[in-house]
């Protein structure tokens, strides 16, 4: 158990069946309580920018698709890099697909928003590391 | 203009030359003349030829000098000169500075000149055929490898997704499997997965710059049996590398050249042998790298020997049938960065495999 009691998941992907995944796999491994769901980037990029409204905004991690329609991982990064630091510098973003292409990989890693790649299937042990790495310092 | 004629331009500052080739021509071909490089140059810009005629001997501008002006603009239309003197040093400059078809003497040969042209004209159709041949040729090659690529990437990804619902159903422990159905679903997704890496293996050989850095081939080596070893633990390995000089090689390539040499090695053990072996030889010289791979597995019937580097061959006397795939990538692989390969086998007794790799460190020094 990750003991960021505000923390919250974000999952983009547009493939509805590894969002449930990603979001039971959460619930089941008890890595945060809030997990919310976009089957867009556009869709999340919205709701991110709805946030600077807030008081104070919490701890995000980000599960961001790499391929997906309209408007892709490395399109959702340029816009997001845009955003104001309140919400910026709270939100984490990791990478996560199924994809072996070196291109998809290089560009990835060369993202200074990026905080890491995970590979699809999306697994807990992998997560936990990332979460736990990301928080050490909490 | 008719489009199956042939066009010509033909430039003399004679104009009664100009009025005899039209006299002599103009039921054969499309004729355009002009008096001047200057004014050919005008025409040039609104009516495409097949061929141009030129006249070496004319004021401000020779018909060489013409040529080779208009040649980096114009590349397409074949090129003939025209001159009263058989001079050696007009035809060497001619051939060599404007790329010249053919050079024909004044006063022209009525059916010489004939001939010239109709070989021009073949010549200038050959080379658009080849051409247009080219252009499609790369859109093909082109459409198949972003093909291969769209289709491994769309096919995996709902893989990956199966495997997912599997590793949840698993950890919620919400399916009852007695009989482990959902572990033979597990292991045939893995072999498709399986599949579906080496096309991406194939596409990425066939289209990748070819990359030279520095190889160590025990770390290498080590990483390959750290790979392989869970699949089959009671394999001993053993590793002899004399590596003296720094090599270099394209990594991406030659990994991936041992990691399927490797995988065959472990995967074709008789499952009755009690010391399966797996040597590993690696030899590295100033010019070249020799690798041996050498397994004391089921061995390959000589009269498969010669098919085994074909995509999709499967050797028929085996009961672990593979994509087919592996051994034509690294045929592949090694054709990119010059490499050779060797088989040696005796069925029931083992498989050598023997490959050399150029080193490419003595462009360094």
């Amino acid at each position: 158990m990750i003991s960021i009691p505000d923390l919250r998941i974000i999952l983009v992907d547009d493939n509805e069946i590894d969002l449930l995944l990603h979001e039971k796999l959460i619930t089941l491994q008890q890595i945060s309580r809030t997990v919310l769901s976009f089957s867009s980037a556009n869709k999340a990029l919205e709701f991110l920018s709805s946030n600077i409204s807030l008081h104070r905004i919490p701890p995000t991690i980000i599960l961001l698709d790499i391929q997906m329609p309209e408007m892709d991982g490395f399109e959702f990064l340029q816009a997001f890099d845009s955003y104001p630091s309140k919400i910026k510098s709270q939100c984490h973003i990791v990478m996560v697909s199924s994809s072996l292409d070196y291109g998809d990989i290089n560009r990835t890693n060369a993202n200074p928003l990026v905080v890491k790649l995970l590979k699809k299937p999306l697994l807990a042990k992998d997560l936990k590391e990332t979460v736990g790495e990301i928080f050490k310092d909490f | 203009m008719k489009e199956n004629r042939i066009r010509i331009l033909y430039i003399d500052d004679e104009v009664h030359n100009l009025n005899a080739f039209r006299a002599s021509f103009r039921r054969s071909y499309e004729i355009y003349t002009a008096s001047s490089a200057q004014e050919g140059k005008l025409l040039l810009k609104s009516i495409d030829v097949h061929i141009i005629i030129a006249d070496q001997k004319m004021p401000v501008s020779t018909g060489v000098d013409f040529f080779s002006e208009i040649k980096d603009q114009l590349p397409d239309p074949i090129r003939i000169l025209l001159t009263g003197y058989t001079d050696v040093e007009d035809i060497i400059e001619a051939i060599n500075k404007g790329h010249i078809f053919s050079y024909v003497k004044k006063p022209w040969d009525e059916y010489e000149l004939h001939n010239t042209i109709s070989n021009a004209f073949e010549m200038y159709q050959a080379r658009k055929q080849l051409k247009e041949k080219i252009t499609e040729l790369e859109k093909i090659n082109d459409e198949l490898n972003r093909f291969i690529y769209s289709t491994s990437h769309d096919l995996r990804s709902p893989l990956m997704s199966v495997l997912g619902i599997i590793n949840l159903a698993r950890l919620d422990n919400s399916v009852k499997d007695p009989n482990g159905y959902v572990d033979m679903i597990e292991s045939c997704i893995l072999k498709l997965d399986g599949f579906i890496q080496k096309i991406i293996e194939y596409y990425r050989n066939s289209r990748l710059d070819v990359e030279y850095e520095k190889i160590d081939f025990d770390s290498l080596l080590q990483e390959c049996i750290a790979a392989f070893k869970p699949q089959n633990t009671a394999i001993e390995f053993q590793l002899n590398i004399d590596q003296p000089v720094d090599f270099k090689g394209d990594t991406f390539r030659i990994s991936v050249i041992l990691n399927n040499l490797i995988s065959n090695a472990v995967k074709y053990q008789k499952p009755d042998e009690a010391n399966p072996k797996v040597n590993l030889t690696v030899k590295v010289e100033p010019h070249k790298a020799t690798i041996w791979i050498e397994d004391n597995g089921i061995g390959i019937l000589s009269e498969h020997l010669n098919n085994i580097f074909k995509m999709f061959f499967r050797s028929k006397n085996n009961n672990k049938p593979g994509s087919g795939i592996g051994l034509y990538i690294v045929k592949e692989a090694l054709n990119k960065i010059g490499g050779t390969i060797n088989v040696e086998s005796k069925y029931g007794e083992g498989t050598q495999f023997e490959i050399t790799i150029p080193n490419r460190n003595d462009f360094d020094s």
